[in-house]
């Protein structure tokens, strides 16, 4: 697992800040508010330069390894998400990874084997166990 | 009462249909060989058999052994020497007097018309020769003669035994009331002990007498004597009333209430005596006999909630050990055992059944010793509706420098059905494997989806289609 932060900036802290307000008044009594929010996610080859290298939906064996890549922006308490990989509807393995504000960038990656062909699908959910977002792909040939 | 369900647990119809007809077999027997020397030969074989049967239990097998094989060589005796007695019972015109009359022999012949007959014929010194027969048979010992089938008279009689007559030199045989036979020619006795004054009619009734049950009465030519000959032995007769006696003897000729009365009481204490030896023997077949089996029946699970579905069972079939009389257990197989369990109280999850012998049906006199295993686990499910997310399922390669950007089923989501407990962890349905290999560019195609459990129904999608998003690949280090 790998994380970094990006460089700050007051006006854009100052911006998030009054979405994440808008954000909190908006959520209904009862439920818990977002402590991050989830922009962007995929499966890729490979991460370079805090960015993933061409997102797929199919991966072959011989590429070695496959990423998760998930970009939160903002996120307003350090908090934890958790990548869970499935094998068609059997749970594989779950990684935990730490969001900190303001805004983070976190990923999970898998070795490929032989035996690991088939459609596979990550849940990123929250530490409440809230489903974020779900990725499909293939490992194939 | 309970006693006797005891002794014969699973007693059978066809059991009580078996007891009575060797019942009656032997009854019949009885009814038609009685009186004669085959009856006192069976009599002797069965008692040889019981000795044997005794023997064997008391573990003497020699003893056992040389009372096999008496019996075998006696049996073979009684059919050979005995073989008239054995013919004349079954060489029967009637089969409903075979199978169910008693036979009544010589009840019905008018021994007045005999005697006096006789005597006349003695008075007039005409020689005659009259066989009266008994139960056994004469077609082997008597030959030649005329069938007459006559009725009974004392003309016909005297007309058969008139000098002139050509049939007067052989012996009228007398049936019932009928002279069914004259001129017949009778075996000669070679006895030298006979009398040097007896004549070939004498003689022949001597003959006669030695090798059947017959009676013989000879009228001598010369002396007007009447002699009566049965059983190898001979009576000089006086008058007609003495021969009459001598008649009714040996015809059985007593058909008062009291005869009736005793013969009525003699055949129902033989039929208990038949029905109660054939009983023993069905018991002792039957409880000697005893053997063990273990089949393996499958379960079959009847009233189910129609909403619910079998998951799993431990077992889907039960062995059960089973006694019974041998011939029953080696007629039974496992398709004549059924092995019921009721789900009608079984709840969605894991069911503990007891298998009990209320659950086992068995063919008759067949009883259950034990069931492995007593128990089963059944789990069940409850049939439910899921919306579950469509993925395609791919296979093969895409060319080096293509990327399948994105893939979308549409439908996105199909509903299915299954039991609740299979769907519980299943988010997913996927297609069967799509091959990446002919794919070059962005498209859609048509994809069958692959039921996991094999359970699942799909409610209204069993095909999707799938858009798919193809470009060339970026190489590492260029901007996205």
């Amino acid at each position: 697992m790998l994380c970094f932060t990006p460089s700050d900036n007051i006006f854009k802290k100052s911006v998030l800040l009054a979405g994440i307000l808008l954000l909190f008044c908006s959520i209904p009594a009862g439920s818990e508010p977002a402590k991050a929010t989830l922009i962007q996610a995929v499966m890729c080859e490979s991460i370079e330069s805090y960015q993933p290298v061409n997102p797929s939906v199919v991966f072959p064996i011989s590429q070695g390894e496959v990423f998760c890549f998930s970009n939160f922006d903002p996120v307003l308490e350090k908090t934890i998400i958790f990548h869970k990989w499935y094998k068609k509807n059997k749970l594989i393995f779950t990684m935990r990874l730490t969001l900190v504000p303001p805004k983070w960038s976190s990923f999970s990656r898998i070795q490929l084997r032989n035996e690991d062909k088939g459609p596979w699908r990550v849940e990123i959910r929250s530490d409440t166990d809230r489903l974020l977002q779900t990725l499909r792909f293939s490992m194939a040939d | 009462m309970e006693s006797v369900f005891y002794l014969f647990p699973g007693f059978r119809w066809q059991d009580a249909l078996d007891i009575l007809l060797n019942t009656y077999i032997l009854f019949r027997m009885y009814v038609l060989f009685r009186g004669t020397n085959v009856f006192r030969g069976l009599v002797a074989i069965t008692v040889l058999w019981g000795g044997g049967q005794a023997a064997h239990s008391l573990g003497l097998i020699v003893t056992n052994w040389a009372m096999q094989g008496v019996i075998a060589v006696a049996a073979l005796i009684v059919i050979i020497v005995f073989r008239n007695e054995i013919a004349g019972v079954l060489q029967t015109k009637n089969l409903k007097s075979f199978l169910w009359g008693i036979p009544q022999y010589q009840f019905h012949t008018p021994l007045d018309i005999i005697s006096q007959s006789v005597r006349e014929l003695a008075r007039k010194k005409i020689g005659a020769l009259i066989v009266l027969p008994l139960k056994q048979g004469m077609d082997s010992v008597v030959q030649g003669g005329t069938p007459l089938e006559g009725k009974l008279s004392q003309q016909l009689l005297k007309n058969v035994f008139w000098p002139g007559s050509p049939m007067h030199d052989g012996a009228a045989i007398i049936q019932g009331d009928q002279i069914i036979c004259a001129g017949a020619i009778l075996p000669l006795s070679k006895n030298d002990d006979l009398p040097s004054f007896f004549g070939t009619r004498h003689r022949a009734a001597a003959g006669l007498t030695q090798s059947t049950d017959a009676l013989v009465i000879v009228v001598s030519e010369e002396r007007g004597e009447i002699t009566v000959f049965k059983e190898s032995s001979y009576h000089r007769v006086p008058d007609a009333s003495a021969l009459k006696k001598l008649l009714a003897a040996h015809a059985g000729d007593d058909s008062s209430p009291r005869r009736v009365m005793k013969q009525t009481v003699e055949l129902a204490l033989v039929a208990l005596i038949c029905l109660a030896g054939v009983t023993g023997l069905w018991a002792s077949f039957s409880k000697g006999m005893e053997t063990l089996a273990e089949h393996e029946v499958p379960i079959e699970f009847i009233n189910p909630d129609q909403k619910m579905e079998i998951v799993s069972s431990s077992a889907s079939s039960i062995k059960l050990l089973i006694s019974g009389a041998r011939p029953l257990i080696k007629s039974t197989n496992p398709e004549q055992i059924e092995v019921k369990l009721d789900l009608s109280g079984a709840r969605v999850g894991d069911n503990t059944l007891d298998i009990a012998a209320k659950n086992i049906l068995l063919p008759p006199g067949i009883r259950l010793k034990k069931i492995t295993p007593p128990k089963l686990s059944v789990t069940l499910d409850a049939l439910v509706e899921k919306e579950l997310f469509v993925q395609p399922h791919w296979v093969g390669s895409l060319p080096d420098n293509l990327v399948m950007k994105q893939a979308q089923p549409l439908p996105e989501k199909i509903w299915v059905t299954g039991g609740g407990l299979a769907l519980k962890g299943i988010t997913t349905v996927f297609t069967e494997a799509i091959p990446l290999d002919q794919l070059i560019a962005s498209g859609a195609l048509s994809a069958k989806l692959v039921p996991d459990p094999p359970s699942l129904k799909f409610n209204n999608h069993s095909r999707v289609r799938i858009q798919y998003s193809i470009q060339e690949k970026k190489a590492a280090g260029q901007a996205p």
